[in-house]
């Protein structure tokens, strides 16, 4: 004991770390679009943005975009939350495995697959339309290549987050709420309208945000569906602009209002938030009671797998069905049973094995490292360590303003020119993936760390142990289990990532995600059927990992 | 011209016609040297171990050539790299700005991309003995650089199950018609090279109310020429107003509902060059790699197997295909559409909003 | 051998002084109360000592090394103190055994002299059987014992306590007190105790310090304290007292309720408000009138009557309206209502200071 304490040097080293991370990608793109390519200060790239047509049409679709996802989700997310949290419908534990199956499908793979669904002529689905009804070849019942049906394939894996949210509110709120409703007389329905619905509201509230800046920010669902529909959202827009010449000024010029909108609207939610007194005031609180349905349980479960039938069942089908049938569109018979398409993934497909070894790196390393940052950043926020832990708490949290593609746009600025140039290196995807992975990984952590009684460690610390060595002995041991989580929380997240890899990649650093969508470019559905269901496995076998971590229940879920 | 003595000289002529500018232009007195494959350059691709391919030959077919190359040649692995031939280009730019040198041998379907990268100095000079012995010189760079590995049509196409062959468009002017509206699909000129050809040249041969009036079809937007034809076969639409030959011909030939329309106006036409860096990072199998490109074994296999068509002189037209001397065709010109590629991206997007 | 002093300490959060000027001698080998309600500041005086809390201004001083000040603060790691916290702070990870051979293993001793200490010093406080057991699994006793054992066996120059009996039930508590003292007697540390129950105090301290609203109203033995108490705070807090308010007569007399009444302790300055202090049941009840002198003699009446069991407590109203509370043994029973008048005895009736 007495040796040079290493403790907080290591800590301001990783809050250096933190600011570089995340201030430096934004202020290359803030310089970048306010200058011309001679490199004089302008105003001219948002006025080009302004006035083209071409730039104002993806921004108001966008918006239209974002807000029918978001009103879509909100529609049918709270009655499942509602049913889920405070009914006794039946299978209940089912359906929310069923959500988070939901949650953890990577919305492009989701959009190919429903390619195969509801192409106007193709599509499974509206062959059986035909089939069934007789109707002319011409005819269809779906068409997915239009802006309702990206809404549609937004929404199916844009909702999950809206449910989340307001499943967790009503299953902390206490039954003697609604007990108190119903002595003074009021009927079930009553006492849903004017109890328990005010009360969800800040949940609800925050789901919508969350879904609509979800939707809004999302690359792949709209890159896949929207080209062929015959328009642009502001993310396709943006990626265009790096077709050769590259035009980097008007692409960050592009970015700036997408990442202004997301703040304005997180500045919203919390202030929507945190004006009322929505918490639960009072003594101590009863378990929530759950509302009896009688015959109408079976109506609803019937109803909540009618919608969870969109973002699971179907398109899981149809990838199952394309993986093993010689054309993707038809359904697998004995006739045209084949397995080339997994032959030809593993066997002839040459980049397979670089995007699994790259997805993998990429995976454990964004993992771990941001979990460790995560760690280390909650440590000194929730205790306290350094004076401008505000400030810290704030930039780790941050990232979750900036969307995907934005980041990716602001990264590319920045690595692509000395002194660091790590543009070709899996260094700058890892810088990627664990920014986006941060803040809700920091979240997870700083209520854990809230958990932790100081005194454990202020124990520890006047037994003689450092800082760090306390939180390596004391704190890291005691939230293992938090930590395991996160840990696995952002190998998932990082294994669907697409917005900002499309902008970062090269041949030598290309993931999973990344070689999915190329093979859409050319139309290889049958490979991309097999490469989308080995994600899917891999993905459920962490999150099986996780919900076998004892007290471990609902997964909060953030952030794509 | 419909009707011509299928004669060798004929084909080479009509070929020939056909690789024009990208081929014009020597910069030094004579090409290099013509190289052989010698068990020194197998030894020296062996201890590199791996050559990287950008192209935007579709997969299937760009992996059977690479399974080919790793076959006959163990210990030197080929990884393909394939995007539409605009996106490729893009990459390759990206990559090289940042002093990246990812890329050993690359495959354009836009011959405009050949020129640039020849006045940047980014190639490399290298004749393979095949390139030298049986390809004309309207086929090849005049300083070795690169040569057209293939010949590439954009035809039109359409679905046989919801076609008649006698309602089957014969022209660009027939997709005009109102029958097919809606029923269309096409690639995108943005990240395809076969379709920045193909559009360059009809907007030359035809002219760009063409394409103003194709727009107010509904067209179904696809990004690469090798989509169409896929598209074509699942059934999606009925009609593709342009889309790559050879990936047409695999569908049908492995029993696809789809047949090709070669259109009255004349079928657009891109050489396809394939050429070596000069900054390889293995030099050696690059040329190993290009050498076996341009062997009858490898050409024989794109045209057998991959449905292409080659400009070997050795290689004969598979049977059961409209020979290349019998189509009308429309001239290439890749100096013109190097010039005029951003303009062409900027109008196409105008008119057609994506 | 080493002293602790406080000298001149403050703690200001925002405007407010939660430790305002505080300066305390404490001789090694003492141990020292501090004793106050909550929200005084003994708390924080006691964190400021373990280096948790920076301290604003004033400084502390061990032996002759400035250990906190308000430029630099030594961390607390280094201080050779231990602490025992109200909420034990045992690690739920690690077993007793492991909980107490933390601070050892830190300074890296051998692995058999750990075990030998710890061995030594679970026997001592009778914890020997449950060395293997986690933290959940104890009782609050227990868990208590654990927690000393871990803060005693690095043998510490000072130690803290911070209200470490509070979770105990009566009884535990009365038995850990001596266990504290006798346990403080063995080793010969400077003691900081941290508590709000004045008995506890009494009992363990060498010395008291009562603190009040960040500052320290009187230091000093507990016979001290209690005999003399030189303020209403520290009268009312330490033995139940009662106070009575009035304007001094001279040096030596006050009037309380239109008498007078003398009283010993400090001077009085004539004219000034004064208040003096009388123990509950210090103060006689007569039923009758007395005779003679009426000399701290109030008439009074009854407002409530308690039974105890082993005492009587009375609500007694003065001529002023003050309230005292009287305690007498239980056989009279004087109804409220009734009139009586109270004896004072002179030296019982103490002059506060403040």
């Amino acid at each position: 004991m007495g040796a040079f304490d290493v403790s907080l040097p290591i800590l301001l080293g990783f809050s250096a770390a933190l600011c570089l991370l995340i201030l430096l990608p934004l202020s290359w793109l803030v310089y970048y679009s306010v200058h011309d390519r001679t490199g004089g200060l302008t105003v001219a790239n948002f006025v080009a943005l302004a006035t083209d047509p071409t730039f104002l049409d993806p921004l108001v679709t966008t918006v239209i975009l974002a807000l029918s996802s978001a009103v879509i989700c909100c529609a049918v997310a709270a009655p499942m939350g509602w049913l889920v949290a405070r009914t006794d419908m039946p299978l209940r534990r089912t359906v929310r495995a069923l959500v988070t199956a939901s949650f953890v499908t990577p919305p492009f793979l989701g959009a190919v697959a429903w390619e195969l669904l509801a192409a106007p002529n193709s599509g499974l689905l509206n062959k059986l339309f035909r089939a069934v009804t007789g109707a002319e070849p011409d005819e269809h019942l779906f068409d997915i290549y239009t802006l309702p049906g990206l809404i549609f394939v937004i929404s199916c894996y844009t909702f999950p987050y809206v449910f989340v949210l307001v499943a967790n509110a009503l299953d902390r709120m206490p039954g003697d709420l609604e007990d108190a409703s119903s002595i003074l007389g009021a009927s079930a329905w009553t006492t849903a309208r004017r109890v328990t619905v005010p009360l969800a509201m800040p949940a609800l509230l925050a789901g919508a945000l969350v879904a609509f800046l979800q939707a809004m920010t999302l690359f792949g669902s709209p890159a896949i569906l929207a080209l062929p529909a015959g328009f642009h959202t502001m993310t396709t827009k943006i990626w265009s602009l790096f077709q050769y010449p590259p035009k980097l000024e008007l692409a960050a010029a592009a970015s700036l209002p997408l990442l202004l909108l997301t703040v304005a609207l997180l500045r919203a939610q919390a202030v929507i938030l945190g004006r009322r007194g929505y918490s639960i005031v009072g003594g101590r609180q009863g378990d929530p009671r759950r509302v009896a349905l009688g015959k109408w349980k079976w109506v609803a479960l019937a109803a909540t797998f009618l919608v969870l039938l969109n973002p699971v069942f179907l398109p899981y089908g149809a990838l199952l069905n394309a993986a093993f049938s010689r054309v993707p569109s038809e359904f697998v018979s004995f006739e045209n049973l084949t397995l080339h398409n997994i032959a030809f993934v593993f066997f002839e497909l040459s980049s397979t094995g670089v995007a699994f070894r790259n997805t993998l790196i990429l995976c454990t390393g964004a993992a771990t490292i941001g979990t460790v940052t995560a760690v280390v950043i909650a440590y000194i926020t929730s205790r306290k360590v350094i004076a401008w832990h505000q400030a810290l708490g704030f930039l780790a949290t941050a990232p979750v303003a900036v969307p995907g593609i934005v980041l990716g746009v602001g990264l590319f600025l920045t690595y692509t020119r000395p002194p660091f140039v790590l543009y070709g290196t899996l260094w700058i995807l890892l810088i990627a993936f664990v920014t986006i992975a941060l803040p809700a990984a920091y979240q997870q952590l700083q209520s854990a760390f809230r958990v932790v009684n100081p005194d454990l460690e202020e124990a520890s610390r006047i037994l003689g142990a450092t800082r760090l060595g306390t939180l390596g002995r004391i704190t890291a041991p005691l939230l293992r289990t938090s930590v395991i989580a996160t840990w696995c929380f952002i190998f998932i997240g990082v294994i669907r990532e697409l917005s900002a890899a499309i902008m970062l990649f090269t041949s030598d650093t290309k993931v999973i995600s990344v070689l999915i969508f190329d093979l859409n470019e050319s139309g290889d559905l049958g490979a991309i059927a097999v490469l989308g269901i080995i994600m899917l496995v891999f993905t459920f076998a962490v999150v099986v990992l996780i919900n076998r971590i004892p007290g471990f229940g609902a997964m909060r879920l953030r952030n794509n | 011209m419909p009707d011509q003595n299928i004669s060798r000289r004929t084909l080479l002529r009509a070929s020939g016609i056909a690789a024009m500018s990208a081929f014009a232009s020597p910069i030094r007195a004579a090409a290099p040297e013509p190289t052989a494959v010698t068990p020194a350059l197998i030894e020296a691709a062996r201890k590199e171990g791996k050559v990287v391919y950008y192209t935007p030959i579709d997969l299937p077919v760009a992996e059977l050539i690479a399974k080919a190359f790793e076959a006959k040649y163990p210990g030197v692995s080929v990884r393909v790299e394939r995007t539409g031939a605009e996106r490729v280009f893009q990459r390759i730019s990206q990559e090289y700005a940042s002093n990246i040198h990812a890329v050993d041998v690359v495959n354009s379907s836009d011959a405009a991309h050949f020129i640039i990268w020849k006045r940047d100095g980014l190639l490399a000079p290298f004749v393979p003995e095949d390139v030298a012995r049986h390809y004309a010189a309207e086929q090849k760079d005049p300083d070795g650089m690169f040569a057209a590995f293939r010949a590439n049509l954009s035809v039109i196409g359409y679905n046989t199950r919801l076609v008649k062959a006698e309602d089957a468009p014969k022209s660009f002017a027939d997709l005009l018609d109102p029958k097919w509206t809606g029923k269309i699909v096409k690639g995108h000129p943005g990240y395809s090279g076969t379709i920045m050809t193909a559009t360059y040249e009809i907007s030359r041969d035809i002219g760009w109310d063409f394409f103003e009036k194709l727009a107010k079809q509904r067209v179904m937007q696809v990004q690469s020429a090798a989509d169409p034809p896929k598209k074509l076969g699942l059934g999606e639409r009925a009609v593709m107003a342009d889309g790559n030959e050879y990936v047409l011909f695999q569908v049908k030939e492995s029993g696809g509902p789809v047949e090709a329309v070669y259109p009255g106006e004349g079928t657009p036409l891109s050489l396809s060059p394939n050429g070596l860096f000069k900054a390889a990072p293995n030099p050696n199998a690059a040329r190993l790699f290009q050498c076996f490109c341009f062997s009858p074994e490898c050409q024989e296999l794109m045209v057998n197997r991959g449905a292409m068509r080659s400009l070997h002189a050795q290689i004969k037209e598979k049977p059961g295909r409209r020979p290349l001397g019998e189509i009308k065709l429309m001239k290439e010109d890749a100096a013109a559409v190097e010039r005029l590629s951003e303009e062409i991206k900027a109008r196409y997007t105008k008119i057609f909003r994506v | 051998m080493a002293s602790v002093e406080l000298r001149n300490l403050t703690k200001r959060y925002e405007k407010t002084a939660v430790v305002d000027d505080v300066s305390l001698r404490i001789e090694h080998g003492l141990l020292v109360c501090l004793l106050g309600p909550s929200g005084c500041g003994k708390t924080t005086t006691l964190r400021l000592i373990a280096g948790f809390v920076e301290p604003t201004a004033g400084e502390i001083v061990v032996g002759d090394r400035v250990l906190s000040s308000a430029r630099r603060t030594l961390a607390p790691e280094a201080r050779k103190m231990s602490m025992i916290f109200q909420s034990y702070a045992l690690w739920p990870h690690m077993t007793v055994a492991d909980n107490v051979a933390y601070g050892l293993t830190l300074r890296k001793l051998p692995r058999e002299e750990i075990a030998k200490r710890v061995s030594a010093i679970l026997t001592t406080t009778k914890l020997a059987d449950l060395a293997a057991r986690y933290p959940g699994e104890l009782s609050g006793g227990q868990q208590q014992r654990v927690a000393l054992a871990r803060a005693l066996i690095v043998e510490p120059e000072t130690l803290l306590l911070d209200e470490p009996l509070s979770n105990l039930d009566a009884n535990l508590r009365e038995e850990m007190r001596f266990e504290v003292r006798r346990l403080h007697d063995a080793y010969r540390y400077t003691t900081v105790y941290v508590t709000h129950d004045q008995s506890e105090a009494m009992t363990t301290a060498d010395l008291i310090a009562v603190m009040n609203a960040g500052k320290i109203e009187q230091v000093g033995a507990p016979e001290d304290i209690y005999a003399r108490p030189r303020s209403e705070f520290v009268a009312r807090f330490i033995g139940s007292s009662n106070v009575l308010k009035g304007k001094a007569l001279d040096a030596g007399h006050i009037t309380v309720a239109g008498i007078a009444v003398s009283c010993t302790g400090a001077g009085l300055a004539a004219g000034r408000d004064a208040a003096i202090s009388i123990r509950q049941h210090e103060i006689h009840i007569d039923r009758a009138e007395p005779a003679g002198d009426r000399h701290n003699v109030l008439p009074a009446v009854v407002a409530r009557n308690v039974f105890l069991g082993h005492s009587r407590d009375y609500m007694i109203e003065i001529g002023d309206g003050a309230q005292l509370r009287v305690v007498t043994s239980p056989e009279e029973d004087i109804v409220p209502g009734s009139k009586v008048w109270l004896r004072l005895p002179a030296q019982r009736c103490r002059v506060l200071e403040s």
